[in-house]
C-alpha cells in the first residue's frame, strides 16, 4: 500500500511539475504581442534598389503590426482614409491596442511584464521606456544599418532628436527611438489657436459691451450678466459659467490647474517626471502647488466663487469629459478653458445665427506655450524588439516622419480634402471644408469609406510640429494656417471677432500683446531621474489628498469653510510627505531645466 | 478449517485490494481539482514576494532592488499614515458591518417568495430582482447618474415639480450617507441572487413537517417559523461564516464607480485605497505588501467565526 501511495504521490507531483512548467512558458516572452502575419522573406526584385533595399513597399506581402499605443483612444484595426493610404503605401494594417480605453497604466505595466511590446510602440516615455530598453524590450535602430537603410527622412529631419535619444538612451551608440513634436524655430508652436483660451460666448460678451477684463475674477460677473440674458440652452437646460469634469484628474484637479497655464506656469518642468510644482515656462520661477498663493489655489478660489454665484455646475464633480461636451453642444456653458472644448459649440447652424465661442484673454494673462523643440518630447516612438520585420515598420516610421508622411497624416491624401491650387498653394478642397467642419462627412469608398472621423489617424502621437513649413508646399502642415483657410470667407462669429481684435488667429493676438510665454527646449544629454520609492509613495498619497480636497474647496459653502478646508489640505498634504516629494522635485528641475537660466 | 481460512483471508486481502484501488481512483478523479487549487490558490502566493522589493514591470524580479520590509513598516510611518489607514479599515468595517446587518434581507425576500401562490407572479419577481446581478457596475453609475444628476436627473426633476424642494440636490456627491447608500445599492444588486440558495434550502424542507404543522393547528405563519426559519438556518450560517471571512474585502469596482471627491473620506475602503495608491501609481510593492496584511486578516476572521459558531451551535464549517 505504501508503494501504492508513493507512486501516486508522485504521479501528482509530476502532474503539478507539467503544469506549473507550461504556465510559466506562456506567461514569458513567448507570448507573442506581434500578430506579424507573415514576414517578408520573399522580396519581389522590382520593388528593391540596387543595394537590396526595399523601395516599393506596396509589393511585399500583406501584414498587420500590432501598435502598442499609449495614447491612442481607440482600440483594433485602424478604419477608414488612414488605414487605406497606409495600405496602399506599405501594404500593412494596424492592429492598435490601447491602454488607454482598458486600465491605463495597469495594462501598461501587464504589458511591460509579458516582455512583448509589439511591433511599434508609441508614446511610451519615462520610466517605463528605460525599463523596456534594459529588459530588452526595444529594437535598436542602429542595428544592421536598418536607420540608414529606411530611416532618410528621420535623419534629414530630426536628426537632433535622433541623435537626443542616443545621448540619453543608448549610451551615445544605440538608437532605441525618437521624441514626439520635434520641430525647430522661435514663438510659440501652437497652430491657429493655443492649446489655452479662456472662451467666451462672443455674441453674449458684445451684447454686454465688451467690457474689459483684467484679471480673471473679472470674468465673473460678466459671465453672471451672460448667465442672466441667456438663462436657457437650446434644449432648454439652465445655463452655466463654466463646467468641469473630473475624469481627467491626475494629482490635482486638471481644470483649476489650467489658471496656472493662463500665466504661463505649468505642472512640472517639461522634462522631469514631477507634477507637484508649478514652473515658468521661460524663467527660472517655480510654486509649489499648496504655495499660499499659487496659480493653483487661485484657480480654487476663482471657482469657488463661481460657484458661490451660482455660475459653477453642479455636476462639475461627478460628470464626465463626453458629458460636459454635450453641454457645450447644447449651449449650456458660457466660458471654457480651452479652444478645442468648446470649438463643438460653433458648428455652421450656431454661428450663422451669429452665436458663437472665441478667445477673449484677460489683461494680465501670459498663456502656457510649448514652444518648439528638436529634441522631441517624450512620447517616444519606438519599435518593438520582436518584431518580425522591423524594416518595413522603420519604412514605416520613417515616412511619418516626412513632409508627405506629416501632411497626408494630418488632412489626407491629396485630392480628398485638400489639393495644390492654381496659385501653388495648399488649399481644402469642397469635401475638405465639409469634412474639417463636420467629422461625419462620408469619405469616397476610393479613399477607404467611412466618415471622416473614423478615419483619422488612430496613433493619436506627433511626429513633426505641424506649424512648421511644409518643403513640398512652403506652407504649413496645420491647414488652419494656410493663407486659403485665412483668407477664407469667414463665419459671422469669426468675422466679428477679428474685427474687433485686430488679428486674424488667437496666437497672433496673443504674440501681438505679447501675452506669451514659450517653453525653452532643454537638453543635458541624460534621461530624466525617476523617483526613488519613498518619493513614488508619498506622491500618490498626497496627489490623493490634495484631488478630494480641491473638489471640497471649489464647492465649498462659504468663505470659512474654504478656508478651513485649504487649512486641512495643507496639514494632510505635510503630513503624508508633501513637502519632500517638493524638494526632490525642485531639487531636480534645479539640476536640469534652470541651468538653463545661468 | 483450513479451507475456511485460506477462504476468509483470501477474501480479505480482495477487499484491500480493491480498497487500495478504490482509493487510487477517487485520488485520481480528485487530482485535477487539487491541481487547479494549487494552481489558483497556491501558486499566486509566490507574488507575495514583490512586497519585499522595489518592483518595476519590465525588469525582472533578479536586478530588482530588495527593501525588506519597508512597504510593511510605511503602512504605519507615521502619525497620518496610520491615522488614514484607520479611515481606510473604519469604511470597510462599517461598509461589511452594514453588509452583514442586510445579510438578512435575502433570507425574508425568499421566504416572503415562496410564500406567494401565484406562480407566474412569483417567477416575474425573481427575475426582475436577480437580474440586477448580472448588471456590471460600470453601468449601475450610469443609471445612477441619470437618476441623480443635479441638471437632468430625473428625481431632481420630480422632486422639483412636486415642490418637495426648491433648488436641486446632488446626491452622488453627498458624503453623509455614503456607508448606507452603498449598502442600499449593494442590496438592490444582490437581493435575488442572494435568495436563490435560500429558495433551493427552502424546496428541500420535507413537506410533511408542514403537514404535521397544520395537523397540530398552526397558521401559515407558526408554520412559517417553526418549520421553514429553523429549516434554512444551517444555510444561513454557512454563507454568514464565509461572509465574515470576506469580511475585509468587500471588492472595488463598486466603490470605484461611485468614488468622488465629495465621498471619498467616506467611501474608500481597503480595496480601492490598495488600487488609488498601489495600481494606480504603479506601487505594485506596497499594494502587495496591504493586500497580504488584508490575507491574514481574513484568515484570522474566518478562523474566530468559525469557532464562535462550533462555541455557540456545536456546528462549524471547517
Amino acid at each position: 500500500m505504501s508503494r501504492q501511495k508513493k507512486w501516486a504521490f508522485l504521479v501528482a507531483s509530476v502532474c503539478l511539475m507539467m503544469v506549473f512548467t507550461a504556465a510559466c512558458n506562456s506567461g514569458g516572452a513567448g507570448n507573442t504581442g506581434s500578430s506579424s502575419s507573415k514576414s517578408s522573406t520573399g522580396t519581389a526584385s522590382t520593388s528593391t534598389s540596387d543595394n537590396g533595399v526595399i523601395t516599393d513597399w506596396s509589393k511585399q506581402p500583406e501584414m498587420t503590426l500590432t501598435v502598442f499605443d499609449t495614447l491612442a483612444n481607440f482600440a483594433g484595426e485602424q478604419p477608414g482614409w488612414f488605414a487605406k493610404l497606409i495600405k496602399d503605401k506599405f501594404n500593412i494594417k494596424l492592429n492598435i491596442v490601447a491602454p488607454n480605453l482598458s486600465g491605463g497604466a495597469q495594462m501598461i505595466a501587464t504589458q511591460m511584464a509579458s516582455g512583448d511590446l509589439g511591433d511599434l510602440v508609441v508614446g511610451l516615455g519615462g520610466k517605463d521606456y528605460e525599463n523596456a530598453i534594459k529588459s530588452g524590450m526595444i529594437l535598436d535602430w542602429t542595428k544592421d544599418g536598418l536607420l540608414d537603410k529606411y530611416g532618410k527622412n528621420l535623419e534629414k529631419y530630426a536628426a537632433q532628436a535622433l541623435d537626443a535619444n542616443k545621448k540619453q538612451y543608448g549610451g551615445g551608440t544605440a538608437i532605441y527611438g525618437i521624441g514626439h513634436n520635434v520641430g525647430t524655430g522661435d514663438g510659440p508652436s501652437e497652430g491657429a489657436d493655443m492649446t489655452f483660451g479662456p472662451m467666451l460666448r462672443w455674441d453674449l460678451y458684445q451684447k454686454l459691451g465688451s467690457p474689459q477684463i483684467k484679471t480673471l475674477d473679472d470674468y465673473l460677473p460678466i459671465l453672471k450678466k451672460m448667465q442672466e440674458m441667456d438663462p436657457k440652452s437650446d434644449s432648454g437646460k439652465k445655463t452655466y459659467g463654466m463646467s468641469l469634469w473630473s475624469d481627467w484628474d491626475g494629482d490635482w484637479s486638471t481644470l483649476a490647474k489650467v489658471t496656472a497655464q493662463f500665466y504661463g506656469y505649468a505642472e512640472g518642468d517639461g522634462f522631469n517626471p514631477g507634477d507637484m510644482i508649478l514652473t515658468k515656462a521661460d524663467g527660472p520661477e517655480y510654486q509649489g502647488f499648496l504655495d499660499d498663493n499659487s496659480y493653483y489655489m487661485q484657480g480654487l478660489e476663482f471657482y469657488f466663487k463661481a460657484n458661490q454665484m451660482g455660475l459653477l455646475d453642479p455636476d462639475s464633480l461627478t460628470q464626465k469629459f463626453g458629458d460636459v461636451s454635450n453641454k457645450f453642444k447644447d449651449g449650456q456653458v458660457l466660458f471654457s478653458q480651452f479652444p478645442w472644448v468648446s470649438n463643438v459649440y460653433n458648428t455652421p447652424a450656431h454661428t450663422s445665427a451669429g452665436k458663437g465661442f472665441a478667445l477673449v484673454p484677460f489683461q494680465d494673462e501670459k498663456v502656457y506655450s510649448s514652444g518648439f523643440n528638436p529634441y522631441g518630447g517624450q512620447w517616444i516612438w519606438s519599435i518593438g524588439a520582436h518584431t518580425k520585420d522591423p524594416a518595413r515598420v522603420m519604412a514605416f516610421l520613417d515616412w511619418l516622419f516626412s513632409p508627405d508622411g506629416v501632411q497626408e497624416t494630418s488632412i489626407g491624401p491629396k485630392g480628398l480634402a485638400w489639393d495644390i491650387g492654381k496659385d501653388g498653394k495648399p488649399a481644402l478642397t469642397d469635401f475638405g471644408k465639409k469634412a474639417t467642419a463636420n467629422g461625419d462627412t462620408p469619405v469616397p469608398a476610393q479613399y477607404g469609406g467611412g466618415t471622416w472621423k473614423n478615419g483619422v489617424s488612430a496613433l493619436n502621437n506627433a511626429t513633426l510640429t505641424t506649424s512648421q513649413i511644409n518643403p513640398n508646399t512652403g506652407e504649413p502642415y496645420d491647414y488652419n494656417l494656410w493663407n486659403s483657410t485665412l483668407t477664407a470667407n469667414p463665419d459671422p462669429v469669426t468675422k466679428s471677432w477679428r474685427e474687433a481684435m485686430g488679428v486674424i488667429t488667437g496666437k497672433e493676438l496673443f504674440v501681438k500683446n505679447n501675452q506669451v510665454a514659450v517653453t525653452k527646449p532643454f537638453f543635458n544629454g541624460q534621461p530624466a531621474a525617476q523617483e526613488p520609492s519613498n518619493i513614488k509613495l508619498k506622491h500618490s498619497q498626497v496627489g490623493k489628498v490634495i484631488k478630494e480636497y480641491s473638489w471640497k474647496m471649489m464647492f465649498a459653502k462659504n468663505q470659512d469653510e474654504f478656508d478651513q478646508l485649504k487649512q486641512q489640505l495643507v496639514q494632510k498634504a505635510k503630513g503624508l510627505g508633501y513637502d519632500d516629494v517638493v524638494n526632490w522635485e525642485v531639487q531636480q528641475t534645479k539640476n536640469t531645466v534652470f541651468t538653463m537660466y545661468k | 478449517m483450513s479451507a475456511s481460512l485460506t477462504k476468509t483471508a483470501d477474501s480479505a486481502l480482495t477487499r484491500k485490494r480493491f480498497q487500495i484501488k478504490d482509493k487510487y481512483t477517487l485520488f485520481l478523479m480528485a487530482l485535477p481539482f487539487l491541481v487547479l487549487v494549487f494552481l489558483f490558490s497556491y501558486l499566486p502566493l509566490y507574488g507575495w514576494i514583490y512586497a519585499f522589493y522595489d518592483y518595476q514591470p519590465g525588469i525582472p524580479l533578479a536586478n530588482t532592488d530588495f527593501v525588506g520590509l519597508q512597504w510593511f513598516t510605511a503602512m504605519v510611518s507615521d502619525q497620518v499614515q496610520r491615522a488614514e489607514m484607520f479611515r481606510v479599515l473604519r469604511n470597510t468595517f462599517a461598509i461589511s458591518s452594514l453588509g452583514i446587518v442586510t445579510s438578512i434581507l435575502p433570507v425574508i425576500f425568499a421566504i416572503l417568495l415562496t410564500e406567494v401562490r401565484n406562480s407566474k407572479f412569483k417567477r416575474i419577481v425573481q427575475t426582475l430582482t436577480t437580474l440586477p446581478n448580472f448588471i456590471s457596475w460600470v453601468l449601475v453609475y450610469s443609471f445612477a447618474f441619470m437618476l441623480f444628476s443635479v441638471n437632468n436627473g430625473f428625481f431632481n426633476h420630480l422632486l422639483m415639480s412636486l415642490g418637495w424642494i426648491s433648488s436641486p440636490t446632488n446626491i452622488l456627491a453627498d458624503d453623509n450617507h455614503v456607508w448606507l447608500a452603498m449598502t442600499l445599492w449593494g442590496v438592490w444588486k444582490g437581493l435575488g441572487w442572494g435568495a436563490i440558495m435560500y429558495i433551493a434550502a427552502i424546496t428541500s424542507i420535507d413537506s410533511e413537517l408542514y403537514e404535521a404543522a397544520r395537523v397540530d393547528g398552526a397558521n401559515r405563519f407558526r408554520q412559517i417559523w417553526h418549520v421553514t426559519v429553523p429549516g434554512i438556518i444551517p444555510t444561513y450560517f454557512v454563507l454568514l461564516i464565509l461572509s465574515i471571512a470576506n469580511f475585509i474585502n468587500n471588492g472595488l469596482e463598486q466603490f470605484f464607480v461611485f468614488a468622488n471627491a465629495m465621498n471619498m473620506n467616506h467611501i474608500e475602503v481597503l480595496d480601492l485605497y490598495v488600487y488609488n495608491i498601489g495600481m494606480g501609481n504603479s506601487n505594485f510593492g506596497f499594494a502587495t505588501a496591504v493586500s497580504i496584511m488584508k490575507s491574514i486578516v481574513s484568515l484570522f476572521l474566518l478562523f474566530a467565526a468559525n469557532g464562535l459558531s462550533k462555541l455557540i451551535r456545536g456546528q462549524s464549517i471547517i
